[in-house]
């Protein structure tokens, strides 16, 4: 009989009625009465000694309502760490800086006024002065502590070793050595809506926030903390969000500006980031500077790996000081490398913050694994899908416990690579490439990537709910920004409970109807906030059988659960509406499941235009195992998109600044996104090894993209111009190509 | 200035500072908020209406250069009766949108071009092209561009 939930069927979304019409609401689109519009006065040095801030002229321009340093604060709200506070310790980030900027873009100053431009008159009139001190901007020279950010205290926040240190004989015996390094560029998230917040001073000392996030639980609790207020006058609504990738997690310098504004105003006031805000002094992502040693013997199986990785965190480390730590557990990658050390360091930089950025961690560590095996593959003469096959994990080793200190749950390696290769036609682009090569014609490169990664972490809560009228209620602590809960989540219970999905009605972005919750990142929605939900709706079905039992005095073990939320038992039928008639049912669920381990392999082909550097990308294959699909349209979309974000990163996105830290692109005709024109023909694929350690079965969906093709395509490049990949660094921009092609 | 203009089929009138965007004209005092704005330079197409019939960037426009003009936008999109235009319905049967922030750019973008040429469906690259000035951040396009061949085979067909 047909599943009523659909369950793993690509229907379409129930999202999308208010989107395609121009009713979403998203913060910048709520009508709010009286609410007035924030911009910040920014920092224009990136490192520098703060002297003054004159707002007189700011507050004198007609329509300002407000204009505030720190100095004209009686105690500036310090921005909170998340996840890592070891490494924020005794580095106080105020909302507004006191007495040092410690980055080209750090708010100085909030102005408010009755619509924003003229808060941004107000800002212009704005007069600060700083007394400059160097700029120190990548990791291998703030690591030096030459120029500490924080005086007394070393610019390095973390440094961890991950593994058991490689013994000196293993390099020296190996028949093959391979030591490079790599630079991966700092990228903007670029959510088509940057951040965006409005908070609201209720009557009674309440406050509504409404904000562009992806945990609004976290949110709620950091204000409370950092406002000095009791967590549950604090409401956090998510409404609609234009995209987040990690940049939306967190609780930004800006968000307590403007609720300290609002506080003291006893008025709304709402800040909308624009382009110019998000790409000079918004999150960063990624900027790691790598150093990678690989010994194989000779069969090229891998005897150790070593990695030194080092994060330019920005000013301050309070959200991104963790990521080097995730790069160095999933160093391992998908081989069974017996020996595996890592050193991970987070060191600070007088650049924009560091956060999670899409992969967060994981795109780091396949670089550096990927392109490394490549180069290893070249230096020996082997095929490279080949040196892989050889140093795969095997599929009856699992669960595999890493050197790096992670278990791997499941997989089968060797099957993605080969249906990647096969899907690809391999033979017959190799054929290609041979004869290109006989012919001196256009260079062609094959390039692969076996990659591993990890998704969902810590606990998530669920809650269903039936309701007398036939309908249900989901209520989950995740909060969507895009990936369709609202049609998943329904999928999941309504499966579970053999109603059809449009019964089921989800809850979420709401922390005064969601009692607890953590949100949406590191892929652990359907993970884990699906399995919440399925846990609750068994147990509300257990709840129903012993009402049912109860009521018709039969053993429970009698009633029988039919399609449709029916209830049988000696004649008797129960709908599980009618079992809600007199009594609420209601079941909750909090789960913690392990983090799971995505993996996958994609296969990029690629030419390079050897007078022009440019690199088309022919043909992308990408096989990827999450596990137990719910809607494979949205988990298709969701890889599509991290696909096209995985090809900027290799070939076209870098938040560059000059020697002094001020930003250089800042806009998007500087820093650039791909368009149509620059998707390439994709094929997806998919294997399926379900999570063992849930019910569902499903593992994140959506980062692999990212992980997964700027590999595949460097190598594929390097492959096309018969270099080391180690030689080239990302993004391969038409000029990196051209001189690599000499 | 005082100025007056068509907005999706209604007369208005508005008194707006000349520095104002026709994209926070829409916006702010008309309240028609599904015109979004990702860049405010011209790049990203989220804010893209249509002014006397042609696609333009609402964001690089004054709502002054609009005084007399005739301006649609995604609000204005559907039928009077509420039928949704074929270009919502293919957006949504084939996922061509995930946040939903670009989409109205999209939308309004597509919308004039098969006004202007129902053909163009058929000519890859000039569909490629057209499709190119706007972003998203989260589709990857392909359910887009696909969005838009199944909206103008629906429009030839009479079909919605
Ligand atoms: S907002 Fe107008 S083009 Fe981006
Ligand atoms: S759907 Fe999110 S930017 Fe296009």
């Amino acid at each position: 009989m047909a599943d009523p939930g659909d369950m793993g069927q690509a229907v379409a979304r129930v999202e999308d009625g208010p989107l395609v019409r121009g009713h979403g609401q998203f913060v910048a689109d709520l009508r709010v009465p009286g609410c007035l519009e924030a911009a910040f006065v920014r920092s224009g040095v990136a490192h520098g000694l703060l002297r003054s801030v004159d707002l007189t002229a700011s507050r004198r321009t007609p329509g300002v309502r407000g204009a505030w340093s720190a100095s004209h604060l009686d105690d500036v709200p310090l921005v909170p760490a998340m996840l890592y506070p070891e490494g924020a310790l005794d580095r106080p980030w105020p909302a507004l800086a006191t007495d040092r900027v410690r980055y080209a873009g750090e708010p100085v100053a909030i102005v408010v006024a009755e619509n924003r431009y003229v808060a941004e008159d107000g800002r212009d009139r704005a007069r600060i002065s700083t007394e400059p001190l160097p700029a120190v901007l990548d990791s291998a020279q703030a690591g030096r502590d030459e120029v500490p950010l924080f005086p007394g205290l070393s610019n390095v926040a973390v440094d961890v070793t991950v593994g058991e240190p490689v013994d000196p004989r293993v390099w020296e015996r190996a028949a093959a050595v391979v030591d490079t390094t790599y630079r991966y560029p700092a990228l903007c998230h670029t959510s088509v809506e940057a951040r965006a917040i409005l908070s609201r001073p209720e009557p009674g000392g309440v406050l509504t926030v409404w904000c562009s996030h992806q945990a609004p639980h976290r949110l709620r609790n950091d204000l409370a903390a950092a406002l000095g207020l009791p967590t549950d006058v604090v409401r956090v609504i998510v409404p609609d969000v234009g995209g987040a990738f990690g940049g939306k997690s967190e609780t930004w310098p800006e968000y307590l500006a403007v609720t300290a504004a609002a506080l003291r105003l006893a008025r709304p006031v709402r800040w909308v980031e624009d382009r110019a805000e998000a790409l000079s002094a918004g999150p960063r992502g990624r900027a790691q500077t790598q150093r990678v040693r690989l010994a194989a013997d000779a069969d090229g199986r891998f005897l150790a790996m070593e990695l030194h990785t080092d994060a330019a965190v920005g000013g301050y480390p309070h959200m991104g000081a963790f990521l080097p730590e995730v790069t160095a557990r999933m160093a391992t990658g998908a081989y069974a490398t017996p020996e595996v050390h890592v050193r991970a360091r987070a060191v600070l930089t007088n650049t924009p913050p560091l956060c999670p950025y899409r992969g967060a961690g994981r795109p780091e560590a396949a670089y550096a694994v990927e392109c490394t095996v490549d180069l290893l593959a070249r230096r020996i003469g082997m095929d490279p899908a080949e040196l892989r096959r050889r140093n795969f994990v095997r599929p009856d080793a699992f669960p595999y416990d890493t050197p790096t200190g992670f278990r791997y749950d499941s997989g089968d390696y060797p099957a993605a690579l080969d249906l990647a290769l096969k899907t690809l036609d391999y033979p017959r682009w190799r054929a290609e490439q041979a004869h290109r090569r006989a012919a001196d014609g256009t260079p062609l490169g094959i390039g692969v990537c076996a990659y591993v990664e990890r998704s969902g972490a810590g606990g998530e809560f669920g809650a269903v709910e039936a309701h007398a009228d036939g309908t249900f209620t989901a209520t989950s602590g995740c909060c969507a920004t895009g990936q369709a809960h609202a049609t998943t989540f329904a999928q999941v219970v309504a499966s579970a409970l053999g109603v059809d999905r449009h019964l089921v009605h989800l809850v979420e972005a709401d922390t005064s109807v969601v009692p607890r919750g953590v949100g949406s990142f590191a892929s652990r929605s359907m993970q884990n906030g699906g399995e919440a939900l399925l846990e609750a709706a068994h147990r509300l079905l257990a709840e129903a059988r012993r009402r049912l039992a109860a009521q018709a005095d039969v053993p429970e073990a009698e009633i029988v659960v039919q399609s449709g939320g029916t209830l049988h038992a000696r004649g008797r039928t129960r709908t599980l509406g009618e079992l809600a008639a007199h009594h609420p049912l209601r079941a909750e669920a909090q789960v913690e499941p392990p983090q799971a381990f995505p993996f996958g392999a994609y296969a990029a082909v690629v030419e390079v235009d050897r007078e022009l550097g440019i690199v088309r990308v022919l043909r992308l294959v990408a096989v990827d195992d999450y596990g137990t699909v719910v809607n494979p349209l949205v988990v298709h979309g969701q890889t599509y998109g991290s696909i096209a974000q995985g090809l900027g990163q290799a070939l076209y996105e870098e938040a560059v600044h000059d020697a002094d830290g001020r930003p250089r692109t800042v806009s998007l005709l500087e820093y650039l996104l791909p368009t149509l024109s620059e998707i390439p023909d994709i094929t997806l694929e998919e294997t399926c090894t379900p999570n063992p350690a849930t019910r569902l079965g499903a593992k994140g969906a959506g980062e692999a993209g990212c992980i997964g093709v700027p590999p595949a395509v460097v190598n594929a490049v390097a492959d096309a111009l018969q270099i080391d990949p180690s030689t080239l660094t990302v993004p391969l921009t038409p000029e990196t190509c051209w001189r690599a092609a000499r | 200035m005082n100025i007056s203009l068509t907005i999706n089929g209604e007369e208005r009138q508005l008194d707006v500072e000349p520095r104002r965007t026709l994209a926070d004209a829409l916006r702010d005092d008309c309240g028609l908020t599904g015109t979004h704005l990702g860049c405010e330079h011209g790049v990203c197409g989220a804010c893209t209406v249509q002014v006397d019939g042609t696609a333009v960037r609402s964001c690089l426009m004054f709502a002054v250069q609009c005084d007399g003009s005739t301006v649609r936008t995604v609000e204005g999109l559907a039928a009077p009766d509420g039928t949704p235009h074929p270009l919502q319905t293919a957006f949504a049967s084939e996922h061509a949108l995930q946040c939903g922030f670009c989409t109205p750019g999209f939308l309004m973008l597509a919308a004039a071009a098969l006004e202007e040429n129902p053909a163009l469906a058929d000519d890859p690259d000039g569909l490629r092209e057209l499709l190119t000035s706007n972003l998203c951040r989260c589709t990857g396009y392909e359910a887009i561009r696909l969005a838009v061949r199944l909206a103008a085979a629906m429009r030839n067909t009479g079909g919605t």
